[in-house]
């Protein structure tokens, strides 16, 4: 019985402590009045919304990420972080210099700004997907180029919503 | 105890070495008393090569042998941790798109990979815009002013778009005397009467930042322009406001000219009519005859005339009591000639009034006599020769023309008159019994009455 006891003291208590930090995440957002935004991101995102050519139906995709993750009330500071680590897997595409740029730009200003203090900062952000196994080469460029279409309206609707959560904070702090 | 004391000798003994006091030197590697200053300041262009940025550090002291001397710039990049700077003269600099322009950046001095001096700034807060360029001065003569328009690269940017502009201009004999305009937009209007006439100026433009965000440095100056101002021209007219000035002067006074002259007999009546007076209007009627009026009952002499039948108009008893106590039996009944009343015209046109039967009549003043023709006009047409004019008298009806006998003849003059008209007067045959002037005594008198009242009321 004595080392059961032990077990429940000394075995819980740190655990509770160390997965704490993971689950909550601390991020104090500056730039709350609207000037790195208006005058930097806002314009690197409208970059890149030029940038990106696909067909007009790709905005009524849902992805479950946006399922998973909203610009809810007092979720918007999270909202960015997870949509600001998620424009980084789209540097892989390699489409243009410009457009890594303006994506860095945008992905990098915003978690800047957001100067959050999550644990899960050094993790290896996820890959978009893990490639088809190929049969031949024809099937193989045409996955590509579907998943590549993909990719990139997954990415213009990002950008939209985080355009979104944007001006949704910075009406907030006009009101307050 | 001894060792302590030993060891605490090395200790201070150590920290003398290792502290190295000021002014130490012993191979002339180090500089002498005091640092050098390598305090630096930098500048950014944003865009300045399409979408590059560009950012350039100086040492402050120009004295500073910068030969070995690398700068680099961490943080506030994307993608990169670190980049260094090119060296041109005694400039760094380094162009790139990789500034994140969100955050400050820090900029190291280095010797030997050995970082000298660091120094944190804003890269955004230290924008240096581009000199404006284009500047050109355009007078507006209608207008009085000169327009000053300048061009500006910034215009096309996509983050340093809003600067604020300081255009400068002076006499080019006064040196340092400027005038000093700030402006938003790159148009400015100078006013004509604000500056120096006949005279030579110079202009030029600079840019600093103008927003909440991007803040900096004023740019270098734009190329001076020059424009000259004209000559003084308030004495100065327009040609053609100046003849079209005095050509209303000139009718304007011509216009009073005639309005004076006229007023009387022109404009007067027309403006402020005047009521007629009876008497006048009637002399205007009756204009007095000539002074050499040849009044002759030659019938001869009538021959040019033009006769105008006289028809029955009064009563066809009188006409024939005037004729029987008045012309002789020779006369053909059927020649009965209806004076007085209504003279009408022949075959041929007759245009002038003739004798009524109100001027003729037995007791009826003949007052147009020679010379003394009052009431009616006696025009007298000798060029005018009715066709039957010679025939007999007795042929178609011959018509005594208009000749009106004045005031004061009695009728004892009328039997005068009338033998010599016998060839003349004739009487109307398709005119019998009219009471030529049955009428006509009462109608005279009346006639005779009122005319005469005029001139006794006169």
């Amino acid at each position: 019985m004595f080392h059961v006891s032990f077990r429940y003291i000394f075995g819980i208590p740190p655990l509770i402590l160390v997965l704490l930090p993971v689950a909550s995440s601390d991020c104090d957002i500056e730039g709350k009045d609207g000037k790195e935004y208006q005058n930097v991101l806002m314009i690197s995102i409208d970059e890149l919304d030029s940038m990106i050519e696909i067909d007009s139906n790709c905005l009524n995709n849902e992805s479950n990420f946006f399922k998973k993750h909203s610009c809810d009330d007092n979720k918007e500071p999270l909202f960015l972080n997870r949509a600001a680590r998620k424009m980084r897997q789209f540097l892989k595409m390699n489409i243009s210099e410009d457009f890594n740029l303006h994506l860095a730009r945008v992905s990098q200003g915003t978690l800047k700004l957001l100067n959050c203090t999550t644990k899960g900062k050094g993790r290896k952000p996820p890959s978009l997907g893990e490639a088809q196994p190929t049969k031949n080469l024809e099937e193989n460029k045409s996955l590509k180029e579907q998943k590549k279409q993909n990719d990139l309206c997954f990415l213009k609707i990002l950008l939209q919503k985080i355009k979104t959560c944007w001006n949704k904070i910075l009406r907030d702090a006009k009101e307050h | 105890m001894t060792i302590l004391g030993t060891a605490l000798g090395m200790v201070f003994y150590l920290l003398q070495v290792v502290s190295g006091e000021s002014g130490y030197a012993q191979n002339g590697d180090f500089e002498d008393a005091e640092l050098d200053d390598y305090s630096f300041s930098c500048y950014s262009q944003l865009e300045v090569d399409g979408p590059q940025h560009l950012l350039s550090c100086a040492f402050e002291d120009p004295d500073v042998n910068s030969t070995n001397l690398e700068f680099e710039i961490c943080e506030g990049l994307l993608e990169v941790k670190c980049l260094n700077f090119s060296k041109l003269q005694e400039t760094y600099f380094i162009k790139t798109k990789k500034f994140l322009l969100i955050g400050d950046s820090t900029i190291c001095v280095k010797l030997g990979g050995k970082h000298i001096t660091c120094q944190k700034l804003n890269i955004v807060k230290r924008v240096k815009p581009e000199a404006p360029f284009d500047v050109k001065v355009i007078y507006r003569e209608e207008a009085n002013e000169f327009v000053v328009t300048f061009n500006t690269s910034h215009l096309q940017k996509k983050y340093v778009k809003d600067l604020l502009h300081e255009v400068v201009y002076r006499l080019e004999k006064n040196e340092n005397d400027w005038m000093h305009v700030n402006i938003s937009s790159t148009k400015l209007t100078l006013l004509q009467r604000k500056l120096q006439p006949n005279a030579m100026y110079e202009i030029k433009v600079r840019s600093i930042p103008n927003t909440n965000y991007f803040e900096g440095f004023w740019s270098e100056w734009s190329p001076s322009s020059h424009f000259r101002t004209p000559e003084n021209n308030s004495g100065k007219m327009d040609p053609v406001l100046l003849i079209i000035s005095i050509v209303s002067f000139f009718s304007v006074a011509l216009m009073v000219i005639l309005a004076c002259v006229l007023w009387k007999k022109r404009i007067k009546p027309i403006v402020w009519p005047s009521l007629p007076d009876h008497k006048k209007t009637l002399e205007q009627l009756c204009k007095k005859p000539k002074k050499n009026l040849n009044v002759s009952f030659n019938p001869e002499s009538f021959l040019d005339c033009q006769i105008h039948k006289v028809d029955g108009i009064q009563a066809r008893d009188e006409a024939e009591a005037f004729l029987q106590d008045t012309f002789p039996p020779q006369l053909d009944d059927s020649e009965k000639q209806r004076l007085g009343g209504g003279v009408q015209g022949l075959n041929w046109p007759s245009q002038h009034a003739v004798i009524t039967p109100k001027t003729f009549g037995g007791e009826s003043p003949l007052r147009c006599l020679s010379g003394s023709v009052t009431v009616c006009d006696v025009p007298v047409i000798p060029s005018s020769r009715p066709p039957d004019c010679r025939e007999g008298g007795k042929n178609g009806p011959h018509v005594y023309q208009g000749l009106l006998l004045g005031a004061g003849t009695t009728n004892s003059t009328l039997p005068h008159l009338f033998p010599f008209q016998s060839g003349i007067l004739t009487l109307n045959p398709a005119v019998q019994g009219q009471p030529l002037f049955t009428s006509l005594g009462s109608s005279q008198e009346e006639a005779y009455v009122t005319m005469s009242s005029f001139y006794q009321n006169q």
